[in-house]
């Protein structure tokens, strides 16, 4: 599904990310793992080609990056953290100018909308101003927005953070329903609870590098017979000895 | 793709109160205001200077004199213990009828006192009147001393008749021969170009709160190129500043007259006018576009637009017409858009150019906003990277 071979990205003279590494099959929820400035936004940003990069291949759905943008960003769908979309519109105009701008009409669109208020319970609220939602309220209707157009590949860029207990779970419950439907993910997330509870494999990325990219219960075996993917991860990145 | 984002951006401005009332509001107040404020600027009927007389001689010499002044319209006499409105005041000297034909004299004839508040130009106006005034009385009172030996001559005419002589036509240039510029004609423009400039505000607004959100990270992960980004919000604001345009023409046709103003006479050339609107609106744009993407965030963007929008305006005539201007100034206020809008306006209100004439300034303006988009399209592509 995504194959990154010896990428780099430089920002003046300060690699962003050196040689990494990495493939993703069809239907795996990757988490991506890192400590802030790791990279991982980087990585997301140049897979969605919304940063340039300077050396390495790229290959999503078996297409050259470069040369298929277009069709790769149609089969795929970027979910940022923070609430990227019009606040002084309703949830409803909001998701139907994102499923526009997508060209979705006719039959589909209704499916579409029907599908992304219905995972994300968006029912009772669809004409409220985005302005009047609720912090959880917006969150759902942010990665509802993601999934207009049905994609095959989904970037998660930390959808929990901010949320309530709650929320989060019904949140996490979503993505492993996407999962079932085949659909590949790929989640960076702080919480290593959540990374342990739905992901199939793990990539820590310190300092633009991949450090470990492994199933996830092979990572796990890395540590102590108590271990946590925590104490992994703070073994790797050595964040427990600074 | 594009016509979501149109709706969109609508949408998000009709949404705006704030920006509403910066965009439509504010410069319809200014153009009701501006224009009664300034409704006997430009008018002959009304008196520029108000005087006092102190007359010590009371001679039938100083009578006519106060008579002859009396006849222009420039001037309104006020009794001289009305200190506030009391421009200026002359004091006629005992003797003045006596000593009206003598060469050298030994104290003048009339002694004039200026308000500290009164322009050089008018004490000038003023002198020259007095003069002539003084100079016809003298010539009267030649005629009377040799008429006897002249039986035959014609007498001369009283001061009073040069005021009801055709010795001048007045004609404005390009303007029918009864039709005067009024201060609506001269104030409309003005504040019509400053209310364009205003959808800086709204524009950077929503251009920054869409970058801070990652929105325009999220549109073009979803194919939206820059082009159509930008497309999509020039079209929106091109529309409003159309409207802004027929509201306040419509203010200065319609509404000022119902308050006692001067009706907005809008031309003669309907294209030319549609043309040079549009080129400000290009030339708005580009500035607005430019400052959102330069700015990090809406603080910047309001204060720096508000300030450019004001010297622009300063520089540019809106608020001090340039007439008023010295000579460098006037020149100098050729560096700011808003002039070459202005002038664009006032040669189809003011002076009744058509299309040809107001070419210069479509094309400066046209210039001038492409080259400000392609550079905020250049800073934005430089920032996102944006596909």
């Amino acid at each position: 599904m995504i194959s990154v071979t010896k990428l780099c990205k430089q920002y003046n003279s300060s690699y962003a990310l050196k040689d990494v590494s990495l493939t993703v099959a069809k239907g795996t929820i990757l988490g991506l793992l890192g400590p802030n400035g790791a990279g991982k936004t980087t990585l997301v940003s140049i897979l969605n080609g919304l940063v340039p990069y300077q050396q390495g291949e790229i290959t999503v759905f078996g297409l050259g990056l470069d040369n298929n943008l277009k069709e790769i960003r149609s089969r795929s769908a970027f979910i940022p953290q923070s609430f990227a979309f019009y606040e002084k519109l309703t949830v409803m105009e909001n998701l139907q100018f994102f499923a526009a701008i997508q060209q979705i009409s006719g039959v589909k669109l209704h499916q579409s909308l029907e599908k992304a208020i219905t995972t994300n319970r968006l029912q009772s609220i669809l004409n409220q101003r985005a302005n009047t939602l609720s912090g959880g309220q917006k969150q759902r209707l942010n990665i509802g927005i993601g999934l207009l157009n049905d994609p095959e590949l989904l970037y998660l860029d930390e959808p929990t953070a901010g949320v309530d207990p709650e929320l989060r779970h019904t949140i996490l419950d979503s993505i492993i329903d996407l999962k079932e439907e085949g659909k590949t993910i790929i989640y960076t997330s702080h919480y290593m609870q959540e990374i342990e509870q739905i992901c199939d494999e793990a990539a820590i990325i310190d300092q633009g590098q991949i450090i470990s990219h492994t199933p996830l219960d092979t990572l796990l075996q890395q540590g102590d017979s108590a271990a946590s993917l925590e104490s992994v991860y703070l073994s790797l990145t050595a964040r427990g000895k600074r | 793709m594009l016509l979501p984002m149109l709706r969109k951006e609508c949408t998000l401005i009709l949404r705006d109160k704030h920006s509403l009332a910066a965009l439509f509001i504010m410069p319809f107040c200014f153009i009701l205001i501006m224009s009664m404020a300034l409704k006997d600027t430009m008018s002959s009927e009304r008196a520029l200077l108000n005087y006092s007389v102190v007359d010590l001689d009371d001679s039938a010499e100083s009578k006519t004199l106060q008579r002859f002044m009396a006849s222009s319209k420039l001037l309104a006499k006020v009794d001289p213990s009305e200190q506030d409105t009391n421009h200026l005041a002359i004091q006629i000297s005992k003797g003045f009828g006596e000593k009206l034909l003598e060469i050298e004299q030994e104290t003048p004839l009339i002694q004039l006192r200026v308000a500290p508040d009164v322009k050089q130009e008018m004490v000038h106006i003023f002198r020259a009147k007095l003069t002539a005034d003084i100079m016809t009385l003298r010539l009267l009172r030649v005629q009377e001393e040799i008429a006897p030996l002249l039986p035959s001559a014609t007498p001369l005419p009283d001061a009073s008749d040069f005021e009801k002589e055709q010795l001048l036509d007045v004609q404005y240039t390009s303007r029918q021969s009864s039709e005067q510029p009024s201060a609506t004609q001269q104030s409309v423009p003005s504040w019509i170009v400053f209310g364009m400039f205003f959808i800086i505000i709204p524009m950077s607004t929503i251009f920054i709160g869409e970058r801070k959100q990652n929105t325009l990270m999220r549109l073009a992960s979803m194919n939206v190129s820059t082009t159509t980004l930008f497309a999509g919000k020039v079209l929106p604001y091109i529309f409003i500043n159309q409207l802004q345009v027929l509201l306040m023409i419509t203010a200065g046709v319609f509404v000022v007259p119902l308050l006692g103003g001067d009706p907005l006479t809008p031309g003669h050339s309907f294209s030319a006018l549609i043309l040079v609107s549009l080129a400000l609106s290009i030339a708005a744009i580009g500035t607005s576009m430019c400052i959102a993407t330069i700015a990090s965030t809406v603080e910047q963007a309001t204060t720096i637009g508000g300030l450019l929008n004001i010297l622009f305006g300063a520089i540019g005539g809106v608020m001090v017409p340039k007439t008023y201007m010295p000579h460098a100034m006037q020149t100098f206020s050729n560096v700011s858009p808003m002039s070459w809008g202005l002038e664009g306006f006032l040669d189809i209100f003011l002076r009744g150019y058509g299309v040809d004439e107001v070419i210069p300034e479509i094309t400066a303006l046209c210039c001038f906003g492409i080259s400000l988009l392609l550079l905020a399209a250049f800073i934005f592509n430089r920032h996102t990277a944006v596909e």
